[in-house]
């Protein structure tokens, strides 16, 4: 018998990490008389993307700078797609936010007149290390429950509503079930669905949070939520093994791509998008064409950087990504001396840095009623990073809190809903007592990476792709649904991990038709479609989005107009 | 093995039933072994190496190596926070023996020996 522990709050808030500490001040500094309740996996004090710290806020307007001018930027670093209101909604809160968290404690550089150092031109920095739990300090202390250590599992659903959600604890093995009037899903984007770059004791040296397994857009997938644009996949340029961003090295230091042979190929070969300038799918998709041509390795050429800059980008890389440095001095490695070796990620869905995720209204509502998504999870406005997941989760508690005033009562699903996702939650578990040969959810995994990297555009085939591959993997993907009837699990922390891949296949699934649906090729390497190679903006200046029907499973494919609110060139920044 | 907990410096964080090490790591991958009073990481090849666990002990007890297949597991890089909570000081030792030391702003914040402590302070039922 599975203990239960039901919660009554007014607003939930699933995952306690940038997007979500955020929405949760900001829900009780605006409506004190709602109750916040946060689900988190971890602990909220180092949960997350942030976990490890960081080093620069990457979205922020400038001296100068305007929204307007913001989302042309954007506009054009996404190669002319953007969910526009989105994009500048969030700009307009980019300051609201980051003066908040200075005021919480976080170091952030200022000159002389008091004006934040700029680190690129939307760039500040910042000595992050603890960025994280200063966010969950602010979180705690304006009256937010705090729940660590559940795995949330399921959304409940009443019709088209949405009315808490269900998780169980990695510490009590309690099911936990929460009531709410609005839930905010906030659980970051996805790492792991396809293989990742190391192997060994280093499988979980990724660049993205390796325990952010897309549980947020799976659970919005069966409950029938529309999606969009998962087909803009990440793949990040990261620094060789290590997988640390570059953006420290190249907008902290100014260094340019290089191939073996010395020469700065963004610039030969990129020269009318851009160079080294070019929009960050090109800047991926450059070095790839590079290597595969048999011109790599490719480096960032640090060479001659002065031993100033060598030291400040060592203690950039301390606050955001200590192994690098550890992998600099365990290889005797001076990176003034010598250029720094850069490889491309294993594909992430992340909405945050590309668009992949819940389609929101311009207040971050998704389409089911009293459920609303912020940070790595939404979907339609890239060039978050963490200062965009803080305005969405400001946008968000603002929506919240003035539509649950307007709510009279609160809709309770029934128990066999609740039993049944008890069972769901709970299988792998049961199996273990019953199965001798169950699949451990290591197994399952390798699997579905497997397939993902093979036939999905994984980074062994350049990150390419056609319709025959994709129908490949849909057909063999197809088979895991049903394999999860298997997964065993001994304790609660595999419990986790059996979730964590049953997340991912509901993402892959509807990756994949995505991937196969938009039929050009838009972003070069995120989504290269080598049976249609170019950009078509007759056919394609649209969203591809999806929902599946939570009763057939069927996923059901459909496209949103693209609107332009900034005038102007949409490829020019 | 990126993050070692040497098992002669960790004193278990007292009765602590929770450590903050096992606390702090976003991957639930540090286990306390009560029997001798220990916390180890039962799960290394999930390690991020993101760090929050060293950071967050009070003896000092837990090393960071690069993974082996990286290079060498000789140099290490080991983070102090200065009393005021103000900055954190690195230690930085290559692979030749040669040290180097980092000072950086910051501002830490408290964080109690065991969760029971603080899941009391905010009036949370956390009973395990
Ligand atoms: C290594 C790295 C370095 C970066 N550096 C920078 C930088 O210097 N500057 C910058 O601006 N941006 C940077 N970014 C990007 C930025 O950190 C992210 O875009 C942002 O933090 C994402 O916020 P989020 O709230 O969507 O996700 P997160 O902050 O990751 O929060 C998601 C939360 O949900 C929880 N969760 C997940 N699943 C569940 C579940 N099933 N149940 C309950 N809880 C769950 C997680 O534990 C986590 O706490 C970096 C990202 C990475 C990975
Ligand atoms: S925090 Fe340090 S001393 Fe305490 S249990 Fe963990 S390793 Fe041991
Ligand atoms: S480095 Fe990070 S992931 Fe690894 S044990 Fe420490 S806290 Fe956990």
């Amino acid at each position: 018998m599975i203990e239960r522990q039901t919660i009554e709050t007014d607003i939930l808030i699933i995952g306690g990490g940038t997007a979500g500490c955020m929405a949760a001040v900001e829900v009780k500094e605006k409506f004190p008389q709602y109750k916040v309740t946060i689900l988190e996996k971890a602990h909220i004090d180092r949960s997350g993307c942030l976990a490890g710290g960081m080093n620069a806020i990457n979205a922020y307007l400038n001296k100068g700078e305007t929204p307007e001018s913001f989302v042309r930027y954007v506009r054009s670093d996404s190669c002319g797609l953007i969910r526009e209101d989105l994009v500048k909604s969030m700009s307009e809160l980019f300051e609201y936010c980051v003066k908040k968290v200075e005021k919480w404690g976080l170091p952030i550089l200022s000159d002389e007149n008091g004006d934040y150092v700029p680190r690129g031109r939307w760039n500040i920095k910042i000595n992050g290390e603890s960025l994280k739990p200063i966010l969950a300090k602010a979180a705690r202390s304006a009256g937010a429950k705090v729940y660590n250590w559940i795995t949330v599992t399921n959304l409940l659903t009443e019709g088209e509503r949405v009315t808490g959600a269900v998780g169980f604890s990695l510490r009590n093995g309690k099911l936990y079930v929460v009531n709410a009037k609005a839930v905010l899903i906030a659980t970051g984007g996805a790492a792991g669905l396809y293989r990742p770059n190391n192997a060994g004791d280093a499988s979980h040296k990724t660049w993205y949070s390796p325990y952010n397994t897309g549980a947020g857009y799976a659970m919005g997938i069966r409950a029938g939520a529309e999606m969009t644009s998962y087909e803009m996949r990440y793949v990040a340029l990261r620094t060789k093994d290590a997988i640390a961003p570059t953006g420290t090295i190249a907008l902290g230091a100014g260094a340019p791509q290089v191939n073996a042979k010395g020469e700065r190929f963004m610039v030969s070969r990129y020269a009318d998008i851009g160079g080294d300038g070019a929009p960050t799918p090109y800047r991926a998709h450059g070095p790839i064409q590079e290597i595969k041509a048999g011109r790599g390795p490719v480096y960032l050429d640090t060479r001659g950087i002065s031993a100033e800059k060598v030291t400040d980008l060592k203690k950039a890389y301390l606050d955001m990504y200590p192994s690098q440095v550890l992998y600099w001095l365990a290889n005797d490695i001076d990176p003034g001396a010598e250029p720094v070796e850069v490889q491309t990620t294993e594909p992430y869905i992340v909405g945050g840095h590309c668009q992949s995720g819940y389609w929101v209204d311009v207040d971050r509502r998704t389409t089911l009623k009293g459920l609303y998504a912020a940070g790595d999870v939404a979907g339609g406005a890239p060039f978050k990073f963490v200062s965009g997941c803080w305005a969405e989760g400001v946008l968000a508690a603002r929506a919240m809190g003035s539509d649950i005033e307007r709510m009279e009562e609160k809709v309770l699903v029934s128990e066999e809903r609740i039993a049944a996702e008890e069972r769901r939650a709970f299988g792998p578990f049961e199996n273990h007592a019953k199965m001798k040969h169950g699949i451990k959810s290591s197994e399952l995994e390798s699997r579905l990476q497997k397939i993902m990297e093979q036939y999905a555009g994984g980074a062994s085939t350049y990150y390419e792709m056609n319709e025959e591959m994709l129908a490949i993997a849909r057909k063999k993907l197809a088979d895991l649904p049903q394999e999860v009837s298997g997964l065993v699990a001994e304790d609660l922390h595999q419990l986790m991990k059996a979730h964590e891949v049953i997340d991912r296949i509901d993402v892959a699934q509807v990756l994949v038709e995505h991937m196969a649906y938009r039929k050009e090729t838009r972003w070069p390497t995120y989504h290269t479609r080598t049976d249609y190679p170019e950009r078509d903006d007759v056919n394609w200046l649209k969203f591809v989005n999806s929902v599946r029907d939570p009763q057939s499973g069927k996923i059901v494919l459909m496209t949103r107009p693209y609107e332009q609110l900034v005038p102007g060139d949409r490829y020019k920044p | 093995m990126p993050v070692w907990i040497d098992p002669d410096k960790c004193n278990g964080c007292h009765s602590s039933r929770q450590p903050p090490c096992l606390r702090m790591c976003p991957g639930d991958l540090i286990v306390k072994d009560h029997s001798v009073n220990k916390a180890y990481l039962k799960y290394p090849e999930d390690c991020w190496d993101c760090l929050p666990c060293i950071k967050v002990c009070p003896e000092e007890a837990i090393e960071f190596h690069l993974s082996y297949q990286f290079g060498s597991r000789e140099a290490t890089l080991a983070p102090h926070i200065h009393k005021d909570r103000d900055f954190i000081t690195w230690d930085a030792v290559d692979v030749r023996g040669k040290k180097e030391t980092f000072t950086i702003r910051t501002k830490v914040m408290k964080i109690a020996l065991d969760e029971q402590v603080e899941d009391s302070e905010q009036g949370l039922d956390f009973s395990i």
